[in-house]
This record gives C-alpha cells, sequence and structure tokens, in this order.
C-alpha cells in the first residue's frame, strides 16, 4: 500500500468516527459505545507509541479545504509531525485511555446518556489532536473551537442540572472572547509573515516592527486567556467542575487549558524567539505570574474537592503561562507534561473518593478516608507530593526549571513562584489533612469503600508517573519538546527558596489544622476568608459590570430597536399599512355578479388604454 | 356604394350596446341576449371582411364559415346558458344578477 | 346609379332598426320586449347581410338566431315566470359607468374605422402609388382596376361582386363566354365548397359542440331526484 504515508490521518479520524457511530448509531448501546471509544482512545496511544519508538511511515499528505486563488490564502489541512506534537500527543492519548478506562468505573450506574457520554470523549480526543497535531494556524484554530465545543458538551452532561448547563455557558462564551483575540491575531500573523504553516514562519519575523509583532503576539495571547483560564478570563474553570469528575481531569486539568500553552510555545518555536518581543514577554509572563497568585490563595479557602484542585490548576497553568513569557518554552512544556500526569493523578484520585463517600465532595464532610481507602488515598498523595514539588517527585523537576528561568531572566518572577509554592503546600496539605485524617464527619465518608479496578488501575499507572515522569532517563524522550534535556538535583537558590517555601508550607498547615481532628476551618469567618470563598469578587464584578452593566445596556438598547423599530415600525408598520390598504379596497371584493363585471368592464377600458394607446 | 367603414361603425355600435347591456342589466336572460349580439356584431364585421377582402369580386368564404361557426358556437352556449338559468332560477328563485352575490360567502 | 343609391338608402335604414331595436333589448324592462327587440334586430342584421351578398348567412342567422334561440329565450322566460326588474337604489350609477365604457369601446371603434384611409370618401379605394416624378397617384386613371382591388381592405367602398369571376372560381376550366353569360353567384355552393373541404374537421368539432351542449343542457335543466 502505498497509502501508509497517510496513516497519522488515523489519529484524528480514528476518534471522530468513533464519536460520529457512539452518538448516531449506538445511543440504546451505552457499553459499545464505551467498548468503542476505549478501543479508538487505545488505538491512538499504540499508534503514537509507535511512531515515538521509531516507526517511519513519510510525510502525510496535506490536503486543501478552502481552495483560493491567492496561495497564502489556502486552507490546509495537514499533520505536523515532530518530536514535540508526538510526545504531546502521547500525554493526550495516555490521559485520554487512563480516563476513558477511569468513566466505566466512575459513570457506572448513571442514568444520563452514556453513549453520549462517551462520544463526546471521542470528539474531545479528535479536537485535541486536531490542535496538537495541526500544521498550520487556521487548522489549530478549527481545533481550538472544537475542543470548546466538546467541552461545552462534557460540561454540560448533566445539562438538566442548572448549574451544569449555566458552567457549560458560561465556558464557553468565555472561551469566545478569547478566541475573538486569537482569530485576530491569525489574521495578523497571516498578514505579517505571509502564512499561517508553521514550519514557513521561521526567520520571518526579524523584518517587522516591534510594536506590530507585540500586538500579534498578544492577540494570539488572548486565545490562550482564554483556552488556559488565564487571569481575567479565568472564571470559567472553576465552575467547569460540574462537569463529570474523569471530563475534569483529562479536558480542565491535563489536556484541553494546556492547550493554550502548547500553542505558544508552538508558536515561540516556529517563529522564533525573537517574534516575543520584550513587551509582550512581559505582559505574558505577568498575566501568568498573577493567575498564579489569585487563584493559589481563592484555592486556601476553598471547601470543595475539585474547585481546591480546579484552583490549583489554575496557579499551575499561570506557573507555565509565566515560564512562556520568560521564553523558557522548554521548561514551560516540561511542567505542563508532568502536571498533566500528577493533576490528573489527583482529579481522578478524586472522583473516586467522591464515588466511594457516595457524592460528597466537601472535605469538610469527609474525613478518616486514609484508613478506609488506603491505596486511593496513597495515590492521591503521590499526586499532592509531585504537586508541592517534593524532591524526587516529579513536579519538583519541572518547578525548579521553571524558577531557574525566572531567576535567569527576571527574579521578581521568581520570588512570586516561591511564594505561591508556599501557599500551594499549604492548601493541598489542607485538603489532605482534612479529608484523609481524623475521624469520618458525615455519613458518606464512614461507609466509604475502596474504588473498584476500573478506577484504581488508572490511579497506579498515573501514581507511577507522577513520581517517576520527572526523571531524566524519561523526560528527555518524553517531554514534549524538540531536544529536551532535564537536569537533576542543583543545589542553589532555587532549590533552596523551593525547600523553604515547602518547609513554611507544611509548618503552617500543620500548625493550623493540626493532624485531623478539627470539624471547622479556623480560618473561616472572618471577611478575608468571605472574599476568598467569593473569588475575591471577580465573578460578581463581572455579573455587575459586563452582565448587568454592558449586557442589559446593550440589551435594553436592542430591545428598544426590537420593539419600537423593527417589531413598531417594521412589522406593524407594515402590517398597520397592508390592513388599511386591504380594507380601502375591499370593497372591490363584493361578492356580487354586477360589480365584478362592471370592474372587469372597467380593467378592459384601463387595458385597452395601456396596450392600444401606451399612456 | 357604402365604404366598410360604416359596416365596422354598425358592429361597432351594436357591439357596444350589447356591452352596455351585459354591464348595466340585471336581469340574467336580457344579459344573455346582449351576449347574443355582441356575438352578432361580430359576424356583422366577419361578412364585411368577407366581401372588402374578395379578389376579383368573389368574397372570401374562410370569413363567412368563420361567421358560421360563431352562430354554431352561439346555438350551443344558449342552449347551455339556458338550462344554467334554469337551474340558477331553481336554486334562487330569481334570474337577477343581484342574487349572485355570495361569491364573498 | 339608382340600384346603387337604394342599397345606401337600404342600409342605413335597416342599420338604423338594428341599432334602435338593440338600445330596445337593453332599454325594455320587460324581458320579453326585450327578446322581441332583439329578434328584430337580427333580423335587420340578416337583412344586411343579403344586402352584402352572403345570402346563405342571412338566412342562418334568420332561423337560428330569430327563430330557434328567440323561441329558446321566450320559452325560458315564460317557463320561468319573470318579473321586471326592480329598481334598486344605486343602480343609476352603476348604469352611468356600464354606458360609459360601452361608450368607450363605440367611440373607440368608431374613430378606428373613421380613421381608415378613404373611409369617409366613399369613393375610390385608396392607392398609394408613386409615379416616376414622386407625385402621389390616388383615385388616379392610371391607378389600374386590379391594384385598387388589391387595396379595397382599407376602409373605402366594398368592391363589386363580379359573377363571372365567381363562376370561373367555380369551375376553373369554364370558357371566357360561359364565364361572362353566369347572371349570379352561387353563393351557398362556393361557401359549402370551403366548408366542407377546408373547414371539414372543425365543422365536424362544432358538431360536436353542439351536441354536448344539447346533453348539457338536458343534464342541467332536469330536475335532480331525491331518492
Amino acid at each position: 500500500m502505498n497509502m501508509i504515508h497517510n496513516l497519522p490521518w488515523l489519529f484524528l479520524l480514528l476518534p471522530l468516527v468513533v464519536a460520529a457511530i457512539d452518538w448516531v448509531c449506538l445511543n440504546k448501546h451505552p457499553r459499545l459505545a464505551a467498548t468503542l471509544s476505549l478501543l479508538s482512545a487505545a488505538g491512538t496511544l499504540g499508534l503514537c507509541i509507535a511512531y515515538l519508538t521509531g516507526l517511519q511511515t513519510g510525510t502525510p499528505d496535506t490536503y486543501t479545504w478552502m481552495p483560493s486563488s491567492l496561495e497564502q490564502l489556502n486552507l490546509h489541512l495537514g499533520l505536523l509531525m515532530d518530536p514535540m506534537a508526538m510526545r504531546m500527543m502521547l500525554v493526550v492519548t495516555g490521559i485520554g485511555l487512563l480516563v476513558h478506562f477511569f468513566s466505566i468505573g466512575y459513570m457506572k450506574g448513571d442514568s444520563s446518556n452514556l453513549s453520549r457520554y462517551y462520544a463526546g470523549l471521542s470528539i474531545f480526543m479528535f479536537s485535541m489532536s486536531t490542535i496538537v497535531l495541526a500544521s498550520n494556524l487556521a487548522m489549530t484554530f478549527i481545533g481550538w473551537e472544537m475542543v470548546g465545543f466538546s467541552s461545552y458538551l462534557l460540561i454540560g452532561h448533566w445539562f438538566d442540572k442548572d448549574s451544569a448547563a449555566d458552567a457549560a455557558k458560561k465556558a464557553f462564551i468565555t472561551n469566545r472572547v478569547g478566541d475573538f483575540g486569537f482569530l485576530l491575531g491569525i489574521l495578523l500573523t497571516l498578514g505579517l509573515f505571509g502564512t499561517m504553516n508553521f514550519a514557513d514562519m521561521s526567520g520571518k519575523a526579524a523584518g517587522i516592527a516591534p510594536a506590530v509583532l507585540t500586538v500579534t503576539i498578544i492577540c494570539l495571547f488572548c486565545g490562550a486567556v482564554g483556552k488556559s483560564a488565564q487571569f481575567p478570563l479565568h472564571v470559567w474553570l472553576p465552575d467547569a467542575m460540574e462537569g463529570p469528575t474523569p471530563v475534569s481531569a483529562l479536558i480542565h486539568a491535563a489536556t484541553m487549558v494546556a492547550a493554550g500553552v502548547y500553542m505558544l510555545v508552538r508558536l515561540q518555536v516556529s517563529m522564533g524567539a525573537e517574534a516575543f518581543t520584550e513587551t509582550a514577554c512581559c505582559i505574558i509572563a505577568s498575566v501568568g505570574a498573577i493567575t498564579a497568585v489569585l487563584a493559589a490563595i481563592m484555592a486556601v479557602q476553598q471547601d470543595d474537592i475539585k474547585r481546591i484542585l480546579a484552583y490549583s490548576t489554575l496557579s499551575q497553568l499561570g506557573y507555565m503561562v509565566m515560564a512562556v513569557g520568560l521564553l523558557a518554552g522548554e521548561a514551560a512544556m516540561f511542567h505542563l507534561y508532568t502536571h498533566a500526569w500528577f493533576k490528573a493523578l489527583l482529579f481522578l484520585g478524586a472522583g473516586a473518593i467522591i464515588v466511594c463517600c457516595h457524592h460528597e465532595q466537601d472535605i469538610w464532610k469527609m474525613g478518616g478516608l486514609s484508613k478506609r481507602m488506603p491505596l486511593t488515598v496513597l495515590c492521591f498523595m503521590m499526586g499532592t507530593c509531585a504537586l508541592i514539588a517534593i524532591p524526587g517527585f516529579s513536579g519538583f523537576f519541572s518547578k525548579e526549571a521553571i524558577l531557574e528561568a525566572a531567576l535567569a531572566k527576571y527574579p521578581v518572577f521568581f520570588w512570586v513562584g516561591a511564594g505561591v509554592a508556599a501557599l500551594t503546600t499549604f492548601y493541598m496539605l489542607r485538603l489532605c489533612i482534612v479529608a484523609f485524617m481524623g475521624p469520618a464527619r458525615e455519613h458518606g465518608a464512614e461507609h466509604a469503600k475502596e474504588a473498584g479496578f476500573t478506577m484504581a488501575l488508572p490511579l497506579l499507572v498515573l501514581a507511577v508517573m507522577a513520581i517517576i515522569s520527572g526523571y531524566g532517563f524519561i523526560a528527555n524522550d518524553l517531554v514534549p519538546a524538540n531536544g529536551f534535556h532535564a537536569h537533576g538535583f542543583e543545589l542553589g537558590l532555587p532549590f533552596y527558596a523551593s525547600m523553604g517555601s515547602l518547609v513554611v508550607g507544611i509548618l503552617l498547615a500543620v500548625a493550623i489544622y493540626g493532624l485531623g481532628g478539627r470539624t471547622k476551618d479556623p480560618l473561616a469567618g472572618n471577611c478575608i476568608s468571605k472574599a476568598l470563598r467569593n473569588r475575591l469578587y471577580i465573578d460578581a464584578l463581572y455579573d455587575k459590570v459586563l452582565i448587568g452593566g454592558l449586557q442589559q445596556g446593550f440589551a435594553h438598547l436592542m430591545q428598544f430597536l426590537d420593539s419600537y423599530i423593527i417589531r413598531g415600525i417594521l412589522c406593524q408598520g407594515i402590517m398597520w399599512l397592508t390592513v388599511r390598504i386591504g380594507y380601502l379596497c375591499s370593497w372591490i371584493q363584493c361578492g356580487s355578479l354586477r360589480a365584478y363585471t362592471l370592474i372587469t368592464g372597467i380593467g378592459l377600458v384601463i387595458l385597452v388604454l395601456l396596450l392600444a394607446f401606451q399612456f | 356604394m357604402i365604404p366598410l367603414a360604416h359596416y365596422l361603425i354598425l358592429s361597432g355600435i351594436l357591439f357596444s350596446i350589447g356591452l352596455a347591456g351585459v354591464l348595466i342589466r340585471k336581469n340574467i336572460i336580457v344579459v344573455f341576449m346582449c351576449l347574443e349580439m355582441m356575438l352578432t356584431a361580430a359576424n356583422v364585421a366577419l361578412v364585411a371582411f368577407s366581401r372588402a377582402q374578395g379578389t376579383a369580386g368573389v368574397p372570401v368564404y374562410d370569413a363567412q364559415v368563420l361567421s358560421l361557426f360563431i352562430t354554431g358556437i352561439a346555438a350551443a352556449e344558449v342552449a347551455i346558458g339556458l338550462a344554467l338559468i334554469v337551474a340558477m332560477f331553481r336554486a334562487r328563485r330569481s334570474v337577477e344578477s343581484t342574487a349572485l352575490n355570495t361569491l364573498k360567502d | 346609379m339608382f340600384e346603387s343609391s337604394l342599397c345606401q338608402i337600404l342600409f342605413y335604414l335597416l342599420a338604423a332598426i338594428a341599432v334602435l331595436c338593440a338600445v330596445g333589448v337593453v332599454a325594455f324592462r320587460n324581458p320579453v320586449n326585450s327578446a322581441m327587440c332583439m329578434a328584430l334586430s337580427f333580423a335587420m342584421v340578416a337583412a344586411i347581410f343579403f344586402g352584402m351578398g352572403a345570402q346563405f348567412l342571412g338566412i342562418v342567422q334568420l332561423i337560428v338566431y330569430a327563430g330557434a334561440i328567440l323561441v329558446l329565450f321566450l320559452f325560458v322566460v315564460m317557463m320561468l315566470d319573470i318579473h321586471d326588474e326592480d329598481k334598486s337604489r344605486g343602480s343609476y350609477i352603476h348604469a352611468a359607468i356600464g354606458v360609459l365604457i360601452a361608450g368607450f369601446f363605440a367611440g373607440l371603434t368608431i374613430n378606428i374605422s373613421l380613421g381608415l384611409p378613404g373611409a369617409t370618401s366613399g369613393t375610390c379605394p385608396v392607392v398609394t402609388m408613386c409615379d416616376s416624378f414622386g407625385e402621389l397617384l390616388i383615385g388616379d386613371a392610371r391607378a389600374t382596376s386590379e391594384t385598387a382591388v388589391a387595396a379595397a381592405p382599407y376602409g373605402g367602398s366594398l368592391p363589386e361582386l363580379s359573377a363571372a369571376a365567381a363562376a370561373r372560381m367555380e369551375n376553373p376550366s369554364i370558357s371566357e363566354a360561359d364565364a361572362a353569360a353566369a347572371t349570379s353567384i352561387p353563393d351557398v355552393k362556393l361557401l359549402g365548397k370551403c366548408l366542407f373541404t377546408h373547414y371539414n374537421i372543425p365543422f365536424v368539432i362544432l358538431s360536436f359542440a353542439l351536441l354536448s351542449g344539447t346533453v348539457g343542457a338536458v343534464a342541467l335543466a332536469r330536475k335532480i331526484r331525491k331518492d
């Protein structure tokens, strides 16, 4: 077969076809749908491993989707198969497969349409693969919108719950704001660089004015702000936790939210670091740092186990974006990669805990879980250790890489990073102490049992990855960056700062929460805690200003236009006029034969006048 | 001799009177008579044309045949029309066209 | 000359009676009077047909219109026991508009007829011929009789009937002398020849129309039995 070079297209086609089959044909057969989706995830993972271990099939064909008379305006569909993309694919398909597997246990007994759920997962796999493998920005954008769409579907999976439906809408609409900027950025890129292909961009940034370049990069960055939930647009991610927990793990922790970082690094690689001007870098790094700090602060006073993890995701994404802004793309990708494993682990662990506690998400209603479900708690603790960067765990290495890069460029970001690390330690230990130690506080936690096989297996695999994925012997081959080289322990300021923040965090947590036994949060009750629980009033501000002010004002204007201009004058006015004319003319339609004859006669006269004399 | 124009004028006047009757009269039978008059007016014009178009003193008989056809059709029309009038009279007890005012209903 | 002017006087007299009777059809309020006027009017028209040399058509006009159709009308009028029309309000305006429309068409036809070249002269048909100097020769001796006949349809006098030409048309092999000896035009013969050769199929179709008319009339007018 000489079509073998087109084998990589299976990465996209397999999940897409499976999603279509699930959705259209298998509505009544959720088990079959689950099996198909699982097989497609396994198939893409196998294909990915085959390519990473040296399978060569040549360059896949590029298809022209929308031909244009101008060569540079042609929209191509092509695959970019460099190591960065393939290793990213490993993360996506690997975690995807585990999440599919976990879903089988987690969604057991759920009364909603599970075929729809698995179809959504498969669509997501297709969309994410499209972003990762896209050879040009247009195709990235297609995948970008598709992940937004699949995320919408999955957040709103339990759409009969109002909060889930609202969260889905919020995520989708918030993302649209970022996407608008992203689209502008893509068009600017097309105008400035003359191409949308990543392969053709290198070296073309040199002749462009820095100010214009800055605007372009910031516009592109807007897309990442939306998708990776950075500071002004971060509000959707905590709400997205309304979706099923495996979805949170796959989409809102490990892969999709990392797409923004991946896209920025991809641009950095293909445009060259010189395209990222000083100003643009400063803005990107600042946004990342602000997000990291704000999210970490807000996480301190959350009670919902998934929300704590969501804020920690925000905070870690802030780290990554900060690293991109510091032109440390490799460090960003390293952190993305380790974070994907341990955050997926944390979320899946949280999912297992939630299921075993009979769908209880409040940590203050748990407690004592370490005795009842030791394996799950152990895996969760591995993830926690990686997240709070205990030396030897994967998170330690990647966070160290970011801190080093920050210290080398802007020390202020280094100190921010260190501070956030202390906060991270604090809130994660708070979660662990409250939920796992001491006595059970509620009925659900008392009767918790160990999770089943389908949930335990992914946890174990991810726990192993959370521990070892940071070491050079694995990371050098798997970190999604072209030619990555990890370094081991190095004594220096970053190490000391990291250790210091770790110790501070642990001490604070133990001092405040003890070793279990507390029944309510000693920090709660004051105004700071209230502000933190209310997310620093950012959501409320958006509600007031954007929704209450702008949107309502615009809606009033539109309503005015609609009710007076369109309905009043255009619709009813025309209707009124028509009715009037109808009444005026209605005497003609009197129903009397004589009148009709007369009118016919008049018509005849008019006709003769018109035709014969051409009046 | 009488010019063609005078025959045409006669035809036109007869036709117009017939038209006026159709428009004015209420009695459907009279309306029907007026229709017949309009057809006859057409016959007059046709016969006049038949003479006028003739070559070397022989009329064009095509025109007269056409006129004959009109007469035949008129006869059939009268048969049907009068039957309709009878039917209408049965239904409405009247042959006035003012009785035919239910088209709007 | 006398014969010619008698023809003219007769035509205008008959035409006047025909028009008067036609007005009577519209004006009388009793349908029986209208029917009688119609019969008279049609008879006058038949007479005019005779005057034009269309004897057969004249007879048909008399028999079919003034005879059969009139009888049908009268029969229906009697059968239905119809009273005079009642004069209702607003019918004057209605009548005025109807008269206006009819007047428009009458004026139109009169105007067009009188507009025909030669229509008012009443003498020679129009011949638009120019001599070699460009002078218009109308009614001039130099215009040949053939041209004049060919140009006749324009509105001037109807051409004289020629028995000799008719005889020649009926039988092309006839000798000049025999043709000249012919005294009258075999009107029915020529019409029948035209009808049964050239218009044979339309004639048959017309007979079917008459048949279906008869059947339809019976079907419409019969009493519908309730059972």
